[in-house]
């Protein structure tokens, strides 16, 4: 059974095909992997998926529903949540504010409810921030929660988005470049914090360099050059697959 | 055909105005990416200097107009050195806009303060008797622009395109960072395009003088026409601003012609909205595409302080107790001020929504305060209506108006959309003096009855105070209660990075325009209450100069902390009632203080109480 069906996408900017005829499905609660070098289409891809770029060709579905010509928020709607290759935490808000954000498609008073100061909406409010102190408080955020969230550093900031598009309640989470920033011990959490996540019932697409935790945590690895998929395969495969072998480190060595 | 060519030939003599007008926009936005609205305030600088030095020093006409360039020039680069470029490296581009609201203010109040309100006339450089060319008729002031205009032009584009220094200009129109990385003095060529900016917006101010009756605010009126121009041909590229001036100018003459002069303002305006919304990067457009998945992130919003919870119950608290004693205290000048500042409040706390919390600039609030006013003053004077049904009527048309602009200008980001909603306070400004059989025309409406409510009338300023002051905390209470939940929280992520808003679900169109309604029915409400509490209402009390006044208070006094603006609208109400022979200098005041606080308190009033008090961190800039 897959979640999301990638088929015979294709982009290209120009001249430059950075997606040439991608397709690759990914089965439900499984966490995928997508490697390759610099400028292999990885984001470009996400891009595609979440349709901030229309595809010239191809179809993406998620459980059966086609999310080409969707905007953002209605992808957003179906449980399809991604972060950003460059952290964007929203600046001018607290951490905490920021978690609470990601809340935002699941509210259950409208403005209507938060203007009369309805005890439901205040209710709401309340559990809503308990939860996501106890979602910054996993990975080590909760004492900051008051702090502007452009004041962490790097790392933490990629953190506190993986924590909040969790607020959202994704079925579909796609991370882009979660650990690049994080040192050892970060990674390491992150680790962690994906497989928790998974364990969850959330299917997990995550573009990554990091290759021991991709190697680590994937059920799938998706490999890209160029624009074009060049691999598939379990971690296992992947490693011994000569033509990733010889995309990373040049012919020779093959 | 005669007529023709001669309606032609006062086409291009106005078109040639706003071209210099144009021009100078232009300049200073390529090499900083702002939009300079003081340009206007420049003309009058240079031609009101010009006049003094011809009749109280007696120079000659020649030496007077070059030493009135001269010192527009100086000031402009006082102006500069102080505030604008400093304001460029720290200020988001839309708080720059507003920096720029508050020179071209602070430089009509330093008109107002020097020269007076009254209207000065200046002489033609070469007599009133114009040229007989081929039986056409050429005014010799019109001979005297055109040529103005185009020696700019010539003189403009060969140093852009030539010289050195032009090509360092360029450089940092194209890539600062790149250009500062190559040795290009950026701040440097910031300060010399803005001072360039203004000689040609003084030359422009010499030459055109004779042409028009010239006074204090005759600067807004250029910088609203010159930008029109620009907005129309396109920012970014000289002669799309050249075009665009001889445009509007011919579509003006042709408008006044052959319609009407009351309409030819409220075409040129319409021209605007459908060039805004059908290619908002103008007719000619020189821009670089960008991606739409990376953030802008060269200026960063700063982060709000705020009073801790308890801390501000407390607070809250005993302003309600002196809001309950106040008029028990205060003599009735105090007491009327404060019922302004409380009812222009109201205003505010939409306008903060929608400013403060949402990012959107609205450079047009007082276009609704001005749709409330007159049409609940209308139904309660000429059709006896009960006011209440008035304001509730002028709130509904409010909110319809603000859902059709918001419906037409939500493709516009930015800029666009602040200029969107400025077109639209100056159209409802050029509707309130059209439609005199409504509104009075610009002599305003006389006789509004007293505001009442099921036969209980509010008649003393007393009541009408304890009224607005019962409207203001329930509406404060309620849209606090909004921004500290999720749509408070929406706005703010929709501010700094709409995309990644959307990416998390967040409905980026709903939001602005519930923001944008929210802000319209506040203000009509706003509108209406002032033209109960005046019985009178004039198209000047709730005109363009209405809605900079109210960008000036939020921003002085904090914007996003929603009661911020109190301090603003108390500061700029009270102070002027309390010191009566200093009122002249009110529009100085209040121009200073907008730009100056846009620099160097960026959180306003209500940031600086918040970082006095004892016990507070000082906030850090995000």
């Amino acid at each position: 059974m897959s979640t999301l069906e990638v088929v015979g996408l294709r982009k290209s900017f120009g001249g430059l095909l950075a997606t040439a005829d991608v397709s690759f499905s990914v089965a439900a609660h499984s966490l995928t992997a997508l490697i390759g070098p610099n400028g292999a289409g990885k984001t470009t891809l996400f891009n595609l998926i979440t349709n901030l770029f229309a595809a010239d060709a191809g179809t993406v579905t998620f459980d059966g529903v086609a999310l080409g010509g969707l905007s953002s928020s209605a992808i957003a709607k179906l449980g399809v949540i991604r972060t950003f290759q460059t952290a964007r935490v929203f600046p001018g808000m607290t951490v905490l504010e920021n978690v609470l954000a990601g809340r935002h498609r699941l509210l259950p008073h409208g403005l209507a409810a938060q203007l009369t100061w309805m005890p439901y909406a205040r209710r709401a409010e309340r559990a809503l921030a308990q939860r996501a102190l106890a979602l910054l408080d996993l990975v080590g955020l909760a004492d900051q929660a008051d702090s502007p969230a452009t004041q962490l550093p790097m790392g933490a900031q990629k953190l506190l988005e993986v924590i909040r598009a969790l607020m959202a309640q994704p079925r579909l989470l796609l991370l882009d470049e979660p650990a690049a920033g994080l040192n050892d011990t970060e990674t390491a959490e992150l680790s962690a914090l994906l497989r928790a996540i998974q364990a969850c019932g959330v299917t997990i697409v995550v573009v990554e360099h990091n290759m021991s935790l991709v190697m680590g945590i994937a059920d799938q690895i998706v490999v890209l050059e160029a624009g074009r998929m060049i691999a598939t395969g379990t971690p296992a495969a992947i490693q011994c697959n000569p033509r990733v072998i010889e995309a990373y480190l040049g012919a020779e060595a093959a | 055909m005669t007529q023709f060519i001669q309606i032609i030939i006062g086409g291009i003599q106005q078109g040639s105005i706003y071209a210099l007008l144009a021009l100078g926009f232009s300049l200073v936005y390529r090499v900083t990416g702002v939009i300079n609205l003081a340009q206007g305030a420049f003309c009058t600088l240079g031609a009101l200097t010009a006049y003094s030095l011809e009749t109280s020093v007696g120079l000659p006409p020649l030496l007077a107009a070059l030493g009135a360039i001269l010192a527009t020039t100086a000031l402009a680069a006082v102006a500069g050195r102080a505030l604008f470029v400093p304001g460029l490296a720290r200020l988001t581009n839309s708080n720059m806009l507003m920096m720029t609201a508050g020179l071209l203010t602070l430089f009509e109040g330093l008109v107002l303060v020097i020269w007076g309100s009254q209207p000065y006339a200046m002489p033609p450089f070469s007599g009133e008797k114009p040229w007989r060319v081929a039986g056409l008729l050429l005014p010799t002031q019109g001979v005297w622009v055109f040529g103005v205009t185009l020696a700019i032009i010539v003189a403009l584009g060969w140093m852009l395109a030539r010289t050195r220094l032009g090509q360092s200009l360029r450089a940092c129109s194209e890539n600062p960072t790149a250009a500062r990385l190559m040795g290009v003095d950026v701040p440097r060529m910031q300060l010399f395009a803005f001072a360039l900016a203004g000689a040609i917006g003084a030359a422009a101010g010499v030459v055109v003088a004779p042409a028009i009756a010239l006074q204090f605010d005759t600067g807004r009126l250029l910088t609203i026409s010159g930008f029109i121009a620009v907005a129309i041909g396109g920012i970014a590229s000289f002669p799309g601003a050249i075009a665009g001036g001889l445009l509007l100018g011919l579509v003006g003459q042709l408008a006044t012609a052959y319609v009407s002069s009351l309409f030819s303002n409220a075409l040129a305006l319409g021209l605007l909205l459908i060039v805004l919304v059908w290619r908002p990067s103008g007719l000619i457009r020189a821009k670089l595409a960008r991606r739409s998945d990376v953030r802008d992130e060269a200026r960063v919003w700063m982060h709000v302080s705020r009073l801790p919870s308890a801390m501000a119950w407390r607070g809250g608290g005993l302003l309600i107790c002196l809001g309950l004693a106040a008029p028990f205290l205060l003599g009735q000048a105090l007491l009327g001020a404060l019922i302004i500042t409380l009812i222009l409040f109201i205003a505010l706390i939409g306008q903060d929504v929608l400013m403060g919390y949402g990012g959107q600039i609205s450079l047009g609030q007082a276009g609704f305060m001005a749709i409330g006013g007159y049409t609940a003053a209308y139904l309660a004077t000429e059709h006896a209506w009960a006011p209440i049904a008035g304001v509730v009527a002028g709130m509904g048309l409010s909110v319809a108006c603000a859902i059709v602009l918001a419906a037409v200008t939500l493709r516009l980001r930015g800029l666009y959309m602040a200029l969107a909603t400025l077109a639209f306070g100056l159209l409802i400004d050029s509707c309130a003096i059209g439609f005199d059989d409504i509104t009075g025309g610009p002599s305003g409406m006389v006789g509004i009855p007293d505001f009442s409510v099921a036969g209980f009338a509010f008649a003393t300023p007393m009541r009408m105070y304890f009224l607005v002051l019962a409207l203001v905390v329930l509406i404060f209470v309620a849209v606090a209660g909004a921004m500290r939940s999720g749509f408070g929280r929406a706005l703010q992520a929709i501010r700094t990075d709409p995309l990644a808003a959307a990416a998390l679900g967040v409905n980026v169109v709903g939001c602005k325009m519930a923001a944008f309604a929210l802000s319209a029915t506040l203000a009509s409400l706003a509108g209406s209450l002032y033209a109960f509490q005046f019985h009178f209402l004039s198209p000047d009390m709730v005109g363009t100069p209405r809605s900079l006044e109210l960008v000036s208070m939020l921003v002085i006094g904090g914007e996003g902390t929603l009661i911020g603006p109190l301090l603003g609208a108390a500061v700029l109400t009270i102070l002027p009632t309390v010191f009566q022979p200093l009122a002249i200098y009110k529009t100085l005041a209040s121009g200073a203080l907008l730009a100056g606080c846009s620099l160097y308190l960026p959180q306003g009033m209500f940031g600086l109480i918040v970082r006095l008090l004892p016990g507070q961190k000082r906030p850090i800039a995000a």
